[in-house]
């Protein structure tokens, strides 16, 4: 079926509207001939200039959202790295959600796909974006009923499934990249704090030296709605990886001390104590039939 | 006019938008507010801290929502999975109408954040009012469409954009949210006399009308929502209002936002432009 010509003028003017800024941050050629079809120049401005605001105002919004939710990510690949990286990400994938919010869903993925992008800083900054990403996740996911804990104590580990809540993300890291995130929101608060006092000064979060890599597993929670990091032990982590595909109790502590010699009732004693502290975090419920469904890969949905 | 069947038969008052910066203000001090507006999209997450404000707030306040991401000018429907969201909203807030704007956003599953402009066609007006009808619809709830501020006209328009908006309004049988200082920027842009729209739009379809600041460039001025209300946007207001008596009205400030006191006290300048009998009301 042909396309209308409403959807033929939506068409042509996003595809410009969404193509990358060229020199001086103006429109790009390519945008010249779309503006010449459909856009009226008037006395002060020519078709080209007036398709442009709308070219650059895409362009700066998206930018400063996604600078937003990855200042960490910013500051570990230097400005003019991780502005190549947006510009990328953003016109590979651009936003499929009508929530700005949703804007990083698939940069995990496209910085695995293109290492090239991240120069010498790969396993960091993939570290640092799969942290950043599960803060924003951790902010205002859903919040399932928490599991009954006399209920709890009642089953048999043997069939007993258990849901994680979705607001929590379970990363397994290079790098102790809480730590550094950490750290540089503490010196952008400073400086924050100075440049209030001096009147000048920028925002930006700044990586002063490359950490040392350090193994790390993690839990990002939300807890009295504030967003922490919970270091987890292996152990602990593998646990709760297998619960959250979907194992039973028992198969879950099976493969989370597969490989350790540890004694039966050391096991016993450790994980009684793991599940009392995730029951008052809250992180575990009951597995609502909506989360039964295979979750949605990482990815961006467009490309 | 205010309490029409555009605004479920609620009278509102002089309003401001819901910011973070000033949330603790409102939150500690529980200022007198007639009744703020809160951008739909910043409280569909599931749960967490923006939810919890907005309980708190629904405590003491009156909420009217207003959406920008709705696109009813867009070419495909509107999205089941926003529009469930957008109602399981207006369920907790309670809000007596629902507005977003006449305007296109996304193509193809890709958004572009912006408010884009129509062209002022035929075909657009029976899309856009098809969509805006589903949406009025499935929310049960009256829906005001907004006219947005433009940056560009396009060779497709067969009408003018007030004549679009009359007609978008009368097919979909809605309410409209009058932006005044949106207006005034696209008759810079445009060059057009800015009574002339707000003297074409129907005053009964009015249900609600924002005021804001803009920043002027060289060439052309764009909508920053970053200043307080120039007089001549105020003058056009006043003229809107002696249309259509009084109308909920609500001041927009979203970038570099002052103290609460001072937002407000720009929002309240409204009451002197308000025709006499309705300022006493």
């Amino acid at each position: 079926m042909d396309m209308s010509t409403l959807a033929r003028f939506q068409a042509a003017l996003a595809g410009a509207i969404m193509r990358p800024l060229g020199p001086g941050e103006t429109m790009r050629r390519e945008g010249h001939a779309v503006a010449a079809e459909f856009v009226k120049p008037n006395a002060r401005l020519a078709a080209k200039d007036r398709l442009q605001i709308y070219n650059q105002q895409y362009w700066w919004r998206l930018l400063g959202s996604f600078g937003d939710d990855f200042g960490g990510l910013a500051a570990v690949l230097g400005e003019r790295r991780f502005e190549r990286l947006a510009i990328a990400y953003l016109d590979a994938c651009g936003s499929a959600s009508w929530n700005l919010r949703d804007l990083g869903q698939g940069l995990s993925a496209f910085i695995v796909a293109h290492p090239e992008l991240l120069g010498s800083h790969g396993p960091l900054a993939r570290d640092m974006a799969a942290l950043e990403w599960a803060r924003v996740i951790a902010f205002d996911a859903a919040e399932w009923p928490r599991i009954d804990p006399v209920e709890f104590a009642s089953r048999r580990p043997s069939r007993m499934k258990l849901g994680l809540q979705p607001y929590l993300t379970l990363l397994e890291l290079q790098y102790p990249v809480d730590r550094l995130l950490q750290k540089l929101k503490q010196s952008e608060n400073a400086a924050a704090s100075n440049a209030r006092s001096s009147g000048a000064g920028s925002r930006k979060l700044r990586l002063h030296a490359k950490p040392a890599a350090s193994p790390v597993h993690l839990a990002i929670h939300r807890s009295e709605l504030v967003v922490y990091y919970k270091r987890l032990q292996p152990a602990a982590y593998h646990l709760l990886s297998a619960l959250r595909a979907g194992e039973t109790l028992e198969n879950a502590c099976g493969m989370a001390f597969g490989d350790e010699a540890v004694a039966a009732d050391q096991i016993a004693a450790k994980v009684q104590q793991w599940f009392s502290a995730w029951t008052a975090f809250g992180w575990l419920c009951e597995k609502p039939a909506i989360m039964t469904k295979k979750p949605a890969p990482l990815a961006c949905p467009l490309c | 006019m205010t309490a029409s069947r555009f605004t479920n038969f609620q009278d509102y008052g002089v309003g401001i938008g819901l910011r973070i910066p000033h949330y603790q203000h409102i939150l500690e001090k529980k200022p007198v507010v007639d009744w703020f507006e809160i951008i739909s999209e910043n409280y569909m997450g599931e749960a967490g801290r923006p939810l919890a404000v907005l309980d708190q707030i629904l405590e003491q306040y009156r909420v009217v929502q207003h959406g920008v991401s709705m696109y009813f000018g867009n070419t495909a429907r509107p999205n089941r999975d926003h529009l469930k969201k957008l109602k399981a909203l207006t369920k907790r807030t309670k809000t007596p109408w629902v507005s977003d704007h006449l305007c296109w956003g996304s193509v193809d599953g890709r958004f572009t954040h912006d408010l884009l402009p129509m062209p002022y066609t035929w075909e657009a007006v029976k899309t856009t009012a098809r969509n805006v009808r589903e949406v009025q619809d499935f929310l049960e709830l009256p829906v005001a469409v907004e006219n947005v501020s433009s940056y560009a006209e396009f060779h497709l328009s067969e009408m003018t954009e007030w004549e679009f908006l009359n007609e978008v309004v009368e097919a979909a049988d809605c309410g409209i949210l009058l932006d005044v200082n949106n207006i005034y920027v696209s008759s810079r842009n445009h060059g057009f006399d800015p009574r002339d729209y707000v003297n074409a739009v129907p005053p009964g379809r009015v249900a609600q009308t924002h005021l804001a600041g803009h920043t002027e460039f060289k060439k052309y001025i764009l909508d920053t929502h970053d200043h307080p209300v120039i007089d001549p946007v105020w003058a056009l207001y006043e003229l809107a209002m002696q249309r259509c008596g009084r109308v909920a009205t609500l001041l927009e400030w979203d970038d570099k936002i002052p103290s609460f006191e001072e937002v407000h006290t720009e929002a309240l300048k409204a009451n002197r432009f308000l025709p006499a009998s309705a300022a006493a009301a």
